[in-house]
């Protein structure tokens, strides 16, 4: 069955939040926002969503935590990890844990764009075998 | 290249193929690692992009910051990390040594790059009596220095304490300093609004933060001292002491705060005030033009009673800009030093000579210049017997710490001096009079100046379009390379110096903050000319000879050319260091030839080395992959049709057109649906390949020498697979290996509507002709190359060119560019030395490019060539 494509944007920025939005939105891309972990938690909850973009320094619980706790939700979620400033080790660790790819603030919107469309392709790939 | 025909040979004679899978699960699992090996490729363009990137940084002699290093390893580190895991996805689990050594890598450079500074522990406040150079590290260089004045007998310092890095560590907590340092991160270091507004903000948040009770309380107690020592009520400054600002040549000449008369209730605010000084715009902005982190800089307080000054100044032991070193350059004015350092007054002059009894050599009353009431009866601020007072101070001063210092002083009204400051001048400041000798009139017969005057206070020769600065608003519309005119030479203006190539301002002295950054910068500063303000136009073309104090129309090349090299100011900096140990774990290659027998993963000692490895062998898989499962003997299919030489095409993957019978062991080009290789078609097939050229007698001879000398390149002794011309193709992909006469050539390319996985590669090597031919050859293709907008690197005869993230069509350009160069580039074999053939060739060449491309049709069909030319190369 065909599902919609749906992004959810994750950060404690709401400037970011805001022109991320503004940017999807003239590109016809479904999403929605969230301004921490428990609120994303809550939009996947009741909502299904192929790619997530998330920023993995944030108040409470962190980018990482925060993607361990959606992939028990949905497991074939693609999750592109933004930072800001963070330990150089931070992109590799989240690959380690399952992200989808990564990307450096301030992020060229194109780039990011491109991700996840490839981001969505492979959720889209994953979610229906054969 | 080599790797390729090596690994037909060693496909040709394996093992045959395994126990076919069902085609549904081979389907699914050829798919699995096609889209690894899509990943692969774009990580690998990603990896070596950012590399390239960070060498250029580092190499090119401009100023570069520690987030801009960090973001690009991050970047690095990733990519590479996506290439293992593809590559080992793609091959069962194999190579898990690279997973070790990855690990490795990634340990060290965070080592490198994430060291923190070690936190202070020890007192929090101490009396500037008890301190020397041997509490610098608690009490910056500023105030050991003043602690060490205090103890040289006849001299005097205002009484005062230092609050020391511990106490700063103590206010300024982990979570702040790591709040205030994401903040910095997250700054284009090119946005300079955006920094006013940072640092702004930062300030704020310093401000804001409570003192611990603790420390107040402390500096409570330690001003009750000073008012036993001096009075009740006792106002005193306080003035910044940082650590970490001992490198030479770099002065950090008047980025902090100092607050003045300062009283009990204000000491906690005034304290954090300075404090925040330490993220003042220009401070901010000049850390990362000299290349030092923010956490490379500690600052301290220094906190000394007010003097009521009659006259203060500024004294250079030695006259930085005095030709022979022989006097002591004295500037003076009535009140407080402020108005000498900020150069917002005109000052007083003295040259002093060195040697006893310290006579006046030159004098220069500049103070009440502007008082149109009374102009000739300007009186000096200075008596004879202070200026022999300086004198003797300041030949005492440069004994006791061995270098010409720069030192700051007030005399209070009962003429009593006091030492405020004194450090050492840094060494290439002392260099300027052994520069050669300036121009001084208008030069070999060219036009006379059209300002003359003013100050030098930084020399040099350079050209620029004037561009006026008076508002901080106007900060970001500076250009790159222009002539800052300014009315004041005020410090709010030192974030500009870094990209303006010369300084004039219509006020000042040589002695002010901002000269002091100018001559930090070698860039020239010509002050004090106050004509400059009515005489130059924004947009403006001028040539600066501060030396000489002269300003020239246009851009004078006879001035220009006595000038010397700018120097690298990142020199010798906490983050140069790092960032060429950091490199050392990334761009070295050491695994070159895939042929070697030390091409294997545990080799593999950098960053480079793991993603050459990875694309060698993640090419390998796909053709192992297709070697076991699909292709035979009969894999690789002949191209026919009028096509000229000997193609032979290997689909990796959807390749071929849907239905198309390729059963047998030829395929038809039009029969192809690749997309970059019918690109790269229409290049080979544009124009008639014209064969071998004439070979002189010359460059027959060496060509039999090299063929004498290298067996695999003696045409006589090739197999038949290495004279083969292999494309390995896919929907999207191609990858085209290529031995033409002596040659090799290798195209790769991927193409997709998404920019991101874009990218062309060629490289291109050897040739028939000895070593110096050969680079004439490379070279004359990279002009060519990079007039298509590509990205060259040429080492000898080593070409690498790539292009990336652009649209197909614009790629299917260059591919067609390519294809065309790779047939014909052949005829240049023997015509290398004749440099008028050259020319010839190129512009023949570019034309037939330009014709080529102007084609609306494309010919995917072959229409060159003809039946004798079906042959390899080597008939």
């Amino acid at each position: 069955m065909a599902k919609n494509n749906k992004v959810l944007l994750v950060d404690d920025e709401a400037d970011f939040r805001e022109i991320m939005g503004s940017f999807l939105k003239r590109r016809k891309i479904a999403y929605e926002t969230a301004g921490g972990c428990m609120e994303a938690l809550d939009w996947l909850g009741q909502d299904h969503f192929n790619v997530v973009v998330m920023d993995v320094v944030m108040p409470g619980l962190d980018g990482l935590k925060c993607m361990a706790e959606m992939k028990k939700l949905q497991p074939e979620l693609a999750i592109i990890i933004l930072t800001g400033n963070a330990s150089i080790n931070t992109g590799v660790m989240s690959m380690k844990q399952g992200a989808f790819d990564f990307c450096m603030k301030p992020v060229d919107f194109e780039e990011l764009l491109e991700r996840i469309i490839l981001a969505g392709e492979k959720s889209g790939l994953r979610a229906t075998p054969q | 290249m080599k790797k390729i025909f090596n690994y037909l040979k060693y496909i040709f004679s394996s093992t045959p193929p395994e126990e076919p899978l069902d085609p549904e699960e081979l389907k699914v699992s050829f798919k699995r690692r096609y889209g690894n090996f899509r990943s692969l490729l774009t990580a690998n363009n990603n990896a070596l992009q950012a590399m390239a990137e960070l060498e250029k940084i580092y190499y090119s002699g401009d100023s570069y910051r520690m987030a801009t290093i960090r973001s690009k390893v991050t970047t690095i580190l990733v990519n590479v990390y996506k290439m293992v895991r593809n590559l080992r996805e793609m091959a069962d689990g194999r190579y898990q040594d690279l997973e070790t050594i990855f690990e490795q890598i990634g340990h060290d450079l965070v080592a490198i790059l994430e060291q923190k500074p070690a936190r202070h522990e020890g007192p929090f406040i101490l009396p500037l009596a008890e301190i020397g150079r041997g509490q610098r590290s608690q009490t910056g260089e500023k105030m050991a220095n003043l602690g060490e004045v205090a103890a040289i007998p006849g001299l005097m310092v205002p009484a005062g304490f230092v609050v020391t890095a511990s106490a700063t560590g103590h206010f300024l907590t982990t979570t702040l300093l790591d709040e205030i340092n994401r903040r910095l991160q997250i700054l284009d270091p090119d946005d300079l609004d955006r920094l006013f507004q940072t640092c702004e903000e930062i300030k704020k948040i310093v401000r804001e933060s409570p003192l611990p009770r603790d420390l107040e309380e402390l500096l409570h107690v330690h001003y009750g001292r000073l008012e036993k020592l001096t009075h009740a009520g006792v106002k005193v400054a306080m003035r910044s002491s940082a650590i970490g600002e001992d490198s030479a040549g770099v002065s950090f000449a008047g980025l902090y705060r100092s607050v003045l008369h300062i009283d009990k209730e204000s000491l906690a605010t005034a304290y954090k005030e300075v404090i925040a000084g330490k993220y003042g715009t220009k401070a901010v902005a000049y850390r990362r033009k000299r290349g030092y982190r923010h956490e490379d800089i500690e600052m301290c307080v220094g906190c000394m009673t007010m003097i009521d000054a009659l006259v203060s100044g500024v004294t250079y032991s030695s006259d930085p800009s005095g030709d022979e070193n022989e006097t002591i350059r004295i500037n003076a004015v009535s009140g407080l030093a402020t108005s000498v350092v900020d150069g917002t007054r005109p000052t007083d002059l003295y040259l002093v000579s060195r040697v006893k009894p310290h006579t006046l050599v030159y004098s220069e009353i500049r103070q009440d210049r502007d008082n149109s009431a009374n102009p000739h009866a300007a009186p000096s601020t200075l008596t004879y017997g202070q200026l022999k007072k300086l004198a003797e101070t300041a030949m005492t001063l440069e004994q006791h710490f061995a270098a010409p210092q720069d030192i700051e002083w007030s005399f209070d009204h009962q003429g009593r001096l006091f030492i405020l400051q004194s450090r050492s001048i840094p060494f290439h400041h002392r260099q300027i009079a052994e520069q050669p000798k300036e121009i001084t009139d208008g030069g070999d017969g060219g036009e006379e100046p059209i300002l003359f005057g003013g100050i030098c206070a930084s020399k040099g020769i350079v050209c620029g379009e004037v561009m006026r600065i008076d508002s901080v608003t106007q900060l970001q519309s500076f250009p790159q390379g222009a002539v800052l005119l300014v009315e004041h030479p005020l410090p709010e203006w030192a974030p500009l110096l870094g990209r303006a190539a010369a300084l004039i301002a219509g006020h000042g002295s040589e002695a002010g903050h901002l000269a002091t950054v100018a001559r930090e910068f070698a860039i020239p500063a010509l002050l004090n000319l106050p004509e400059a303000l009515t005489t130059l136009g924004n947009g403006q073309t001028i040539t600066v000879n501060a030396a000489a104090r002269a300003i020239y129309s246009g851009c004078r090349e006879d001035l220009l050319r006595a000038r010397e090299v700018k120097k690298d100011i990142m020199a010798g900096s906490p983050v140069q260091r790092l960032v060429t140990e950091t490199l050392q774990h990334i761009t070295p290659l050491n695994l070159s030839d895939p042929a070697s027998h030390q091409f294997k993963s545990k080799w593999c000692e950098t960053l480079h080395d793991i993603t050459r490895f990875c694309h060698e062998k993640s090419v390998t898989e796909m053709f192992n992959f297709g070697e076991k499962h699909h292709f035979h003997e009969g894999a690789a299919k002949r191209l026919v049709g009028k096509v000229p030489l000997e193609w032979w095409v290997i689909d990796l993957a959807d390749g071929f057109q849907e239905g198309a019978d390729v059963s047998g062991s030829t395929v038809r080009v039009e029969e192809i649906v690749s997309v970059p290789m019918q690109a790269i078609w229409r290049g080979i097939s544009a124009f008639p390949w014209e064969g071998p050229p004439r070979v002189s007698m010359r460059g027959f001879g060496a060509i039999i020498f090299q063929s004498a000398m290298r067996p695999d390149l003696d045409p006589a002794v090739a197999s038949n697979l290495t004279t083969k011309n292999y494309f390995l193709i896919s929907k999207n992909f191609c990858n085209l290996s290529v031995r033409l006469g002596y040659h090799y050539a290798m195209i790769e390319a991927y193409l997709s509507d998404l920019l991101t996985e874009n990218y062309v590669t060629f490289r291109f090597k050897g040739g028939a002709a000895d070593m110096r031919r050969k680079a004439v050859r490379a070279k004359l293709l990279a002009e060519i190359l990079e007039s298509f907008d590509f990205r060259i690197e040429l080492r000898s005869d080593a070409l690498l060119a790539r292009i990336k993230k652009r649209p197909r069509g614009f790629l299917e350009e260059r591919l067609q560019i390519l294809g065309y160069l790779t047939l014909h580039a052949r005829q240049l074999d023997m015509v290398m030395d004749d440099p008028h053939m050259v020319e010839r060739y190129k512009q023949k060449f570019l034309t037939d490019i330009a014709e080529m491309l102007a084609r609306r049709d494309p010919l995917i069909q072959g229409e060159a060539g003809n039946g004798e030319e079906q042959q390899s190369v080597a008939g």
